[in-house]
């Protein structure tokens, strides 16, 4: 137990006497100038408050300059990692651009718009948060945002044929033909009713002149009628209902007594008609 | 008593290794480098043989067990924790492991910074690693730590439990690929980067690096560590960075911030998707039939009202058993005949889990259509189902009847049939008037 006791000690003392400085930095500047060297927006960063954010058309350009340090000593130094983030909180889409610095820790970057490097993410109207990320073996990290940065939108990448299937396609609603139109139901009354008006004709006359039946209920004719009535009656019902394997099948089994009840009722007109009355 | 008393616990036990159990399988084969021991890795096997799986140990240039044989496998899964291989047996070659995944058979892969067959397999399946040699490296946060072993925060994921702690890695990252098919489960953290210089003057060596590849810098939070792929036959394939992940060591190791890390968790949570526990899906049934009907009809005819019906489950993994689910909201049906002629949401019923229904017009052309059912959400296992139908134009007696045009036609014929019965039955009915030479007297109308 003692000697694994001091052997941590021992760790703990040396950890005492190590002491990482971290990294900072010292005097970063940008400058926006655009396509023919006049100078848009030149200031220094403050690493406490963001500027307003900066914005770059398609033809200007970006230098951003500035001094990595070990705090406290202010010593200039090359950390393992300098790093640009361009990052599109909305969207996700981020960019590292790593920046070249000096042994001395000096440091230059530059954006040119017209020949924009592959690390910058594809973007929208929305803003980029720019960040430097600072990291190395022997110093205590940092990270510092800098400003937001407006850049033309990118165009859109091609996307993977199979990717439009991963979503909610569009609804298709088929477009059907138009009903079948029919002409008004006021003319079709008014010819039904024309077609009709022959029968107004005869039962207006045929009160005038009267009517005489006087064999209607007799026994010899009465039934051929009904049967009469009731092949009406089927071909009324076929029309609306039946098939015709049906209506053959009633037919034929109605025929059998209407012929016999036919025979009758003629056979009756002739006698009377032979001279009976 | 101490019998029962045993016999209690014995049924116990083997009811705890009943539950939780695979949709497709309880058989893994894992492939165990020699350099790598089991024990280190016990917190992770003995949680998947707890769960009820059994766990067959392979070295990878063993020849027996086979993973497959006449193109059958012989696992329903493999786990590959074989970073440092690169000469395999020959019944493993990443022809044969595609043909596992035909097969139904899901892969876990952990990869590593060196170049092996597995880094080959990764770039088919759209993933794009890093130059070899070159791990995943991260200066922050400050940790006493190496750079190379990094805690990486877990960010919300279907696939994940929500509020796992922050995970050691090591190991190295990979790009993606614009595959739709794949799911990213693990995000590097947004300042570590793929290197291989271990000093400060390795710096230059990086822009270089950056300046020369083609893909640039592996670096940020869009460089995936631990990567799924679902194929369209839902099989499943996680390629992890590196195998570390799994260890015992990380998962007993603090984070920075003093909290006990989520190594195990995690490992347990993206097992359980490649080993289709969770996020398992299918179509149990599906119906169609005309609106007032119960029954499919052999054929449908144009403008009919059809409803159709889709019963899907998922696999609850608590019991091993499918349940009805009705968490789809955005599945759509369409009515097919080389294009879609309709396409239309497919919501759930509520009331009836598992059932979801919609009812639409057949469309005015006729042919032989498809129901097709396409559901495909990352993460979740893909629904297809298509059922043809023929549907046929109106036969002779479909065709509206009794139309308003008609009237006068049908009172031409009424009349006819009327007028035909009242004069046979007055002809009969009436008088004859007298006697005449000739019989062809004077008759009453």
């Amino acid at each position: 137990m003692i000697p694994r006791f001091t052997f941590h000690l021992s760790w703990l003392l040396l950890a005492a006497y190590v002491h990482a400085a971290s990294l900072s930095l010292q005097s970063p500047r940008f400058t926006i100038t655009s396509s023919d060297a006049t100078q848009l927006r030149s200031d220094t960063l403050s690493l406490t408050k963001k500027p307003e954010p900066l914005t770059l058309s398609a033809s200007d350009t970006l230098k951003l300059t500035f001094q990595v340090t070990e705090s406290g000593e202010g010593k200039g130094v090359q950390p393992h990692q300098t790093f640009l983030r361009f990052y599109d909180s909305v969207s996700g889409e981020e960019g590292i651009q790593p920046v070249r610095v000096t042994p001395g820790g000096k440091a230059k970057f530059e954006l040119n718009m017209a020949r924009p490097p592959a690390s910058l993410p594809p973007t929208s109207d929305r803003p980029l948060t720019v960040s430097l990320i600072l990291g190395s073996y022997v110093h205590e990290p940092a990270k510092y945002d800098l400003f937001d940065l407006y850049v033309p939108a990118s165009s859109t990448s091609a996307s993977h044929p199979d990717a439009a299937l991963f979503q909610e396609l569009p609804t298709i609603v088929h477009t059907f033909r138009p009903e079948q139109k029919l002409p008004p139901k006021f003319v079709s009354a008014v010819f039904a009713a024309l077609v009709l008006s022959p029968w107004a004709v005869l039962l207006s006359l045929w009160a005038k002149v009267g009517v005489s039946v006087p064999h209607l209920l007799s026994l010899r004719i009465f039934p051929f009628t009904l049967l009469l009535g009731a092949f009406e009656g089927l071909l009324f019902w076929y029309w609306v209902d039946l098939k015709l394997g049906q209506v053959l099948l009633y037919g034929g089994i109605l025929a059998v007594p209407t012929v016999f009840a036919g025979k009758t009722a003629l056979a009756t007109t002739g006698k009377w008609r032979a001279g009976k009355h | 008593m101490r019998i029962f008393g045993s016999a209690l616990v014995s049924l116990l036990v083997l009811a705890g290794k009943v539950l939780a159990k695979s949709s497709s399988g309880d058989s893994v084969l894992v492939l165990l480098d020699p350099s790598l021991d089991k024990a280190d890795y016990s917190i992770f096997f003995s949680g998947l043989e707890k769960r009820g799986y059994d766990l067959t140990f392979r070295a990878p240039k063993d020849t027996s067990p086979v993973i497959s044989e006449y193109d059958v496998p012989n696992y329903s899964h493999v786990i590959l924790f074989t970073p440092d291989t690169k000469t395999y047996a020959s019944d493993i070659t990443p022809q044969s492991l595609v043909g596992l995944l035909s097969e139904n058979t899901n892969l876990l892969i952990a990869l590593s910074p060196k170049q092996t067959p597995l880094t080959s397999l990764a770039t088919e399946f759209s993933l794009i690693p890093p130059p070899p040699g070159t791990p995943l490296v991260s200066h922050h946060p400050k940790r006493p730590e190496p750079a190379t072993v990094i805690p990486v925060p877990v960010s919300s994921s279907p696939i994940l439990t929500a509020g796992t702690p922050p995970v050691w890695f090591s190991g190295a990252p990979h790009a993606l690929g614009n595959s739709p098919y794949l799911v990213p489960i693990l995000r590097a953290p947004a300042e570590s980067f793929a290197a291989d210089s271990t000093e400060d003057s390795g710096a230059d060596a990086i822009i270089e690096a950056a300046d020369k590849g083609g893909e640039g810098l592996w670096a940020g939070s869009q460089m995936s560590l631990v990567t799924g792929f679902q194929t369209t036959k839902n099989s499943r394939v996680v390629f992890a960075g590196g195998v570390e992940l799994f260890s015992d060591e990380y998962a007993r190791k603090e984070l920075p911030s003093g909290t006990p890390s989520g190594n195990a968790q995690f490992a347990r949570d993206i097992a359980a998707w490649v080993l289709q526990e969770t996020l398992t899906l299918r179509i149990d049934s599906t119906e169609h039939h005309r609106v007032n009907e119960t029954l499919a009809p052999e054929m449908y005819t144009i403008n009919d009202q059809i409803v159709y019906t889709a019963h899907i489950s998922s696999y609850d993994r608590r019991t091993s058993t499918w349940k009805p689910y009705s968490g789809i909201t955005d599945m759509q049906l369409e009515f097919t005949m080389l294009d879609p002629h309709v396409r239309i949401a497919l919501p759930p019923v509520a009331g009836e889990p598992g059932k979801y229904e919609v009812q639409f017009r057949a469309p005015d052309r006729h042919g032989v259509f498809k129901f097709v059912v396409g559901w495909r959400r990352n993460g979740y296992s893909f629904l297809h189902t298509s059922t043809t139908v023929p549907v046929v134009p109106p036969r002779h007696d479909e065709y509206p009847r009794f139309l308003s045009a008609a009237w006068p036609y049908y009172a031409g014929a009424i009349s006819t049939s009327a007028g035909f019965f009242l004069f046979a039955a007055l002809w009969l009915a009436g008088d004859v008037k007298g006697e005449k030479k000739n019989l062809k007297g004077a008759k009453s109308e």
